[in-house]
């Protein structure tokens, strides 16, 4: 696996092993320098664990890592100093203030700052970008949920980081601290030119931040592309619905401008009440995921290689 | 500056703003300020009680103990406790997920109970110094000096026990329980409130390998008249076996703490710690 110098993440193999239990079964995919990219899956599919290999925390059973050109099991604290990572929200730090946390977690990454990039971030500027500028002098602890999640990602991109790791940022925001979260990553993502990977169970989320949506599910990807790209991928991905002689009608076709020509030539004025409807992105992950049960029920019913017997 | 003298800086302002933080939050003042209350109390009780043999007031017996058992407490007690809490709340996965971020907070921890003990000491000891008489009588400059010797000695073999303790439990109430029953132990064993000489033969064996007892031991040689001896074990204070077995705490914790402390920053991440954040609310 030869690792060019514009791929930030390169995993190929990839199993994690939890006594008998298979989280990852092969993982494969690749993470571009400056791509956002999005980690969707349903609970239990191995996002965290994926994303915790990736960041060094945990070490997998088998298969092979390359995190901005090294392995994230023996990387050094030069490695640590180029990856940033968005920790979950707990209740650390409470007595601190939110400048002098911010603050204190940047002084590390001082002696790894160079002549083109200026770090850490002085605290005021960075505590403004996050929108904590008001709550700068506060305790921690006297944050609420969504500001306690935005000095989550601030002390994750303090030093900034080349490449940012999010496990569920958005979790228990309201929709305008969400809409500032969005805006921030796509600054970091469009000025900084930081490699960001994200897991959200947000949909919407999702397609609007991602560069690149990967599905993981039974512990492999099973989806890998754009939105549009995916939606394409589940057939009849435009939904018409309209009514002619009386009565409602459904189609799901590949084409819909296509569909809807055809159907106004055929029967003209009579359609009324027209509605054309693209795939979301819910339907294609539904779609996908359903898709990948099945597989996975089949497999179990029909072994259809002679390991999976035993 | 390199990485990791800038790391052990950042780490030494932690501490302090630790420390800083602890003395404006009222429950922490609070629990300073009963315990020395207790400690000095108890001292003023016994400024008329002699203690059989040894030509001076319990009070002044138990001044030493009490440097002793709250140096320990603080470095060992309260050090584990805090990185088990610590542990549990995510603090220690944060300093990971930083550049030196362990060096980091090693380095704060050792500099907070630093800070601690020098600030419980002197709780202590200033109010004791106008209450209990001839507190200070015996002690010369060398003996001044020998009493910061043995509580500097003290703390820096104390300190490694507080990280490898607070390393294997997983949680602050783990170490809560039990930490209590061994700290009454010592207590006990390590004749810092008392003769040594009232304590069954076992117990001094016992007590003669904790540092506490050995703390006990040099203050008393610092602070109390040279006739005080006479309750000690041996008659003798002991003062190369006293700086010796100090010394070996200190080195043999230095060895183990870290590699305690790296097995431990090892198995952090964040499902772990939300892991123990769910057990922990069933608990409760």
């Amino acid at each position: 696996m030869v690792a060019g110098p514009d791929v930030a993440i390169e995993v190929s193999g990839l199993r994690m092993r939890y006594g008998t239990k298979e989280v990852l079964d092969g993982v494969d995919f690749a993470v571009h320098r400056g791509e956002v990219v999005v980690l969707l899956g349903p609970n239990g599919a191995g996002k965290t664990t994926t994303i915790e290999i990736l960041e060094g925390f945990r070490l997998p059973s088998g298969g092979g890592v390359r995190v901005l050109g090294e392995d994230p099991a023996q990387a050094g604290e030069a490695w640590r100093a180029e990856v940033g990572v968005v920790l979950q929200s707990w209740r650390d730090h409470g007595r601190w203030t939110v400048r002098e946390l911010v603050g204190h977690y940047g002084e590390y990454y001082r002696p790894y700052a160079t002549a083109e990039r200026a770090r850490p971030y002085p605290p005021d500027e960075l505590l403004d970008r996050v929108g904590l500028a008001p709550q700068a002098d506060q305790q921690v602890k006297k944050l609420s949920g969504g500001q306690r999640r935005r000095l989550d990602v601030a002390i994750g991109i303090v030093g900034r980081p080349r490449l940012l790791f999010l496990d569920e940022p958005t979790a228990g925001f309201d929709p305008v601290a969400r809409r500032d979260f969005h805006d921030l990553i796509h600054r970091l993502s469009d000025l900084e030119d930081t490699t960001i990977l994200l897991t959200t169970h947000d949909l919407a989320e999702a397609e609007r931040l991602a560069d690149r949506i990967l599905i993981l599910d039974g512990g492999r990807i099973v989806a890998d592309g754009s939105a549009e790209q995916l939606a394409r991928q589940v057939a009849g991905h435009t939904e018409v619905r309209w009514t002619s002689g009386g009565q409602r009608h459904v189609h799901a076709t590949e084409d819909g401008a296509a569909f809807v020509r055809e159907l106004f030539a055929r029967f003209g004025e009579d359609v009324s009440e027209l509605e054309v409807t693209r795939t979301t992105l819910e339907d294609t992950y539904l779609a996908m995921v359903a898709r990948s049960d099945a597989r996975r029920r089949e497999d179990e019913v029909v072994p259809s290689h002679p390991e999976a017997v035993r | 500056m390199n990485a990791t003298t800038n790391a052990a800086r950042a780490g030494a302002r932690r501490g302090w703003i630790e420390f800083r933080n602890s003395m404006r939050a009222p429950e922490d003042v609070v629990y300073y300020v009963i315990g020395a209350a207790v400690f000095v109390a108890v001292m003023w009780f016994n400024r008329d009680n002699d203690v059989d043999g040894a030509g001076i007031s319990s009070a002044l017996l138990i001044f030493p103990g009490v440097l002793a058992f709250n140096t320990m407490f603080a470095a060992s007690y309260g050090l584990a406790t805090a990185v088990a809490t610590e542990r549990e709340d995510g603090t220690l996965l944060r300093a990971k997920s930083v550049p030196h971020g362990m060096r980091g907070y090693v380095v704060g921890q050792t500099t907070r109970v630093t800070l601690e003990v020098v600030f419980s000491l002197l709780l202590v000891t200033v109010p004791a110094t106008l209450l209990v008489p001839g507190l200070w009588g015996s002690a010369g400059a060398g003996g001044l000096a020998l009493m910061v010797a043995v509580l500097l000695l003290g703390l820096v073999a104390c300190v490694p026990i507080g990280f490898a303790v607070g390393s294997v439990f997983r949680s602050p109430r783990a170490v809560g329980g039990w930490g209590m029953l061994v700290i009454a132990g010592l207590v006990f064993v390590s004749g810092v409130f008392f003769p040594i000489s009232v304590i069954p033969g076992w117990a001094q064996v016992v007590g003669q390998l904790t540092p506490m007892y050995w703390m006990g031991l040099g203050l008393r040689q610092a602070l109390l008249p040279d006739s005080v001896v006479a309750i000690e074990i041996g008659e003798s204070w002991r003062t190369l076996e006293m700086f010796g077995v100090l010394g070996l705490w200190a080195a043999v914790g230095a060895v183990l703490a870290p590699v305690l402390l790296r097995r431990m920053a090892r198995r952090e991440s964040g499902s772990v710690v939300q892991a123990g954040r769910e057990k922990q609310l069933q608990r409760v």
